[in-house]
């Protein structure tokens, strides 16, 4: 950076006279009205005494007339003596005086020097702080932008999460609603199978019934017959007893025939004949018995085994227990319909809490918007301080520079006031540089005109 | 049929929040990044029920647009809201002299946002 030398730039003096308020500079600048001052005083005092010594001597040549003449050399030189001498005397006291403010100047002088180096050194120093704070505001403005570019990116991905999210949820509503449908076609089928079967049950049910009523009445007659067989045990009975007195009869008649002699031969066979039959009427009578008894017992061990089967079948009741079965199973299924219906409406209900809830949480996305806005101001406000902070560095390395700004920080800083969007930018600026908001804050956030 | 929304912000996450949530709420959304761009949307035949749109944008602003709207055939009544950080009463008052249907500050819940739509928007 090119800087002027400070020792032979009257100007220096000047600038570090503003830039500095030690006591020696103070010395320093009321050195030169001094000695102006000193010298203006000598100045008037010779003029005054030149124009007094004329004027005397023209009043005692006037008064004195040619009597003046003679002694006029004389008169001037006593005149010359008369106002020589105080003159003097004051430029005596103005040479010590000016003789003090020399040597107060050589030591202000010394001073000076001392301080516009060192302020020379600190202007160089500060010229190139101020100069140096553009990359560190650049930089920084970058940061900023580059967070804003970051946080609007990764916002984008929550978003898209969001939208992704939402999608699928209402795919699975989609297929849930779809799942109502069909459930309800399915319960409805179901319901008109289970009530079919339940008629063909029933009817086969009755036919069942028809038929066990049959089997009874089959059961009765085959009773009575096995009752009626069994009556004829007694006949049997009957017919032994003859057939053994017809047998006692026909040895009777063999005795007697046997008696009778030749006579009574043809009698014997007959009575022989008669005793043969008896016997094997005694003999067939007894098989038939034998046989009813077991015919009977055979029969009566058959009804019980079937009598014993029919009453099973009949306490079994299956039929009965089928249809129950199917109307509990259709009842069941009634249920677990009504309580698909149920989890599904809870399924929907919780579809819309959650839109309800994604849609707050979107909103509070907003802020992100909020807070790029804020940022971008901030972004601006950098970019102001950079310039006015490179016109400053500018400003100081020019030694004509007369300590005015185009802007100071206190214009530019109530300048932003103007600019606010947002309440809560306002607050903040008067939070830290003090005042108070003219905003209207009373007016709600939502307001439908 | 689903109601037809306008969105109008130059924040591409501002545009795509409010396209998220108003489509998860059942409507059709149509989205524009300045108020030039949106009526040109307008002007090409798209017809919504109604049009969100922010205030401070690029190009053209929201309150120049809803003037401009206002203008155009067959939208003078078309409900107009304003979603926008501006919370200045005159840009309010100026919203409403050029015929906005409502002034809303960010950040507004979505859910918020749909109940307020669904207010000025008839049948929603």
């Amino acid at each position: 950076m090119a800087t002027a030398p400070y020792t032979e730039d009257a100007r220096l003096f000047s600038a570090a006279r503003g830039a500095c308020a030690g006591q020696e500079v103070e010395v320093a600048s009321n050195l030169s009205p001094r000695l102006r001052k000193a010298r203006n005083r000598l100045l008037i005092q010779t003029a005054i005494g030149l124009i007094c010594d004329l004027l005397l001597y023209l009043a005692l040549s006037r008064l004195l007339g040619p009597a003046f003449i003679p002694y006029s050399s004389r008169i001037a030189g006593l005149v010359l003596l008369l106002e020589t001498v105080p003159l003097l005397a004051a430029e005596r006291i103005n040479w010590a005086k000016a003789r003090q403010g020399i040597a107060d100047l050589r030591i202000v002088g010394t001073l000076t020097k001392s301080q516009l180096a060192h302020v020379s050194a600190r202007r160089i120093a500060m010229t190139d702080e101020l100069h140096d704070s553009r990359p560190y505001i650049e930089v920084m403005r970058e940061q900023i932008g580059d967070s804003l570019t970051e946080s609007e990116r990764e916002v984008m991905k929550v978003i898209e999460q969001i939208g992704l999210l939402i999608a699928q949820s209402k795919e699975q509503r989609a297929k849930i609603a779809h799942s109502i449908k069909s459930g309800k076609e399915l319960t409805e089928s179901t319901h008109l199978r289970v009530e079919n079967n339940k008629q063909i049950i029933a009817a086969i049910e009755m036919q069942m019934q028809e038929q066990t009523g049959e089997l009874r009445n089959s059961f009765e007659h085959i009773e009575n017959l096995a009752t009626e067989v069994s009556a004829l045990t007694p006949l049997i009975k009957v017919i032994t007893s003859i057939a053994q007195q017809t047998s006692l009869l026909a040895l009777n008649a063999e005795i007697e025939a046997a008696r009778a002699g030749s006579a009574g031969r043809g009698f014997a066979v007959v009575a022989f004949e008669v005793r043969k039959l008896s016997v094997l009427t005694t003999k067939a009578a007894a098989d038939m018995a034998e046989k009813i008894n077991w015919t009977c017992k055979k029969v009566d061990s058959e009804m019980a085994e079937a009598k014993a089967s029919l009453q099973q079948h009949e306490s079994d009741d299956a039929m009965t227990h089928l249809i129950g079965d199917l109307s509990g199973m259709q009842q069941d299924f009634n249920t677990n319909s009504e309580l698909l219906l149920e989890v599904i409406a809870e399924v929907d209900a919780s579809y819309e809490e959650s839109v309800d809830r994604l849609s707050q949480a979107l909103g509070h996305i907003q802020f992100q918007d909020v807070m790029r806005q804020r940022m971008e101001h901030v972004q601006e406000a950098l970019v102001e301080m950079r310039d006015h902070m490179q016109s400053m560095s500018a400003r100081i390395a020019d030694f004509g520079w007369e300590g005015n700004f185009d802007h100071t920080f206190k214009q530019i800083l109530a300048a932003h006031l103007n600019r606010y969007r947002m309440a809560s930018q306002t607050r903040t600026h008067h939070a830290v540089a003090g005042g108070s908001s003219s905003a209207d804050n009373s007016r709600p956030a939502i307001e439908l005109f | 049929m689903a109601m037809k929304i306008l969105v109008v912000d130059d924040s591409v996450t501002m545009v795509l929040s409010l396209k998220t949530t108003l489509t998860m709420n059942g409507f059709e959304v149509e989205t524009a990044n300045n108020g030039e761009a949106a009526l040109d949307k307008l002007k090409s035949g798209i017809k919504p029920n109604l049009i969100v749109t922010d205030v401070n944008m690029p190009v053209m602003g929201g309150l120049e647009m809803i003037g401009k709207v206002r203008a155009l055939p067959g939208f003078r009544f078309i409900p107009i809201l304003t979603l926008t950080t501006e919370s200045e009463a005159a840009k309010r008052d100026e919203g409403k002299r050029l015929g906005a249907t409502g002034w809303l500050v960010k950040p507004v819940a979505g859910n918020d946002l749909v109940k307020v739509i669904k207010q000025v928007l008839p049948g929603a």
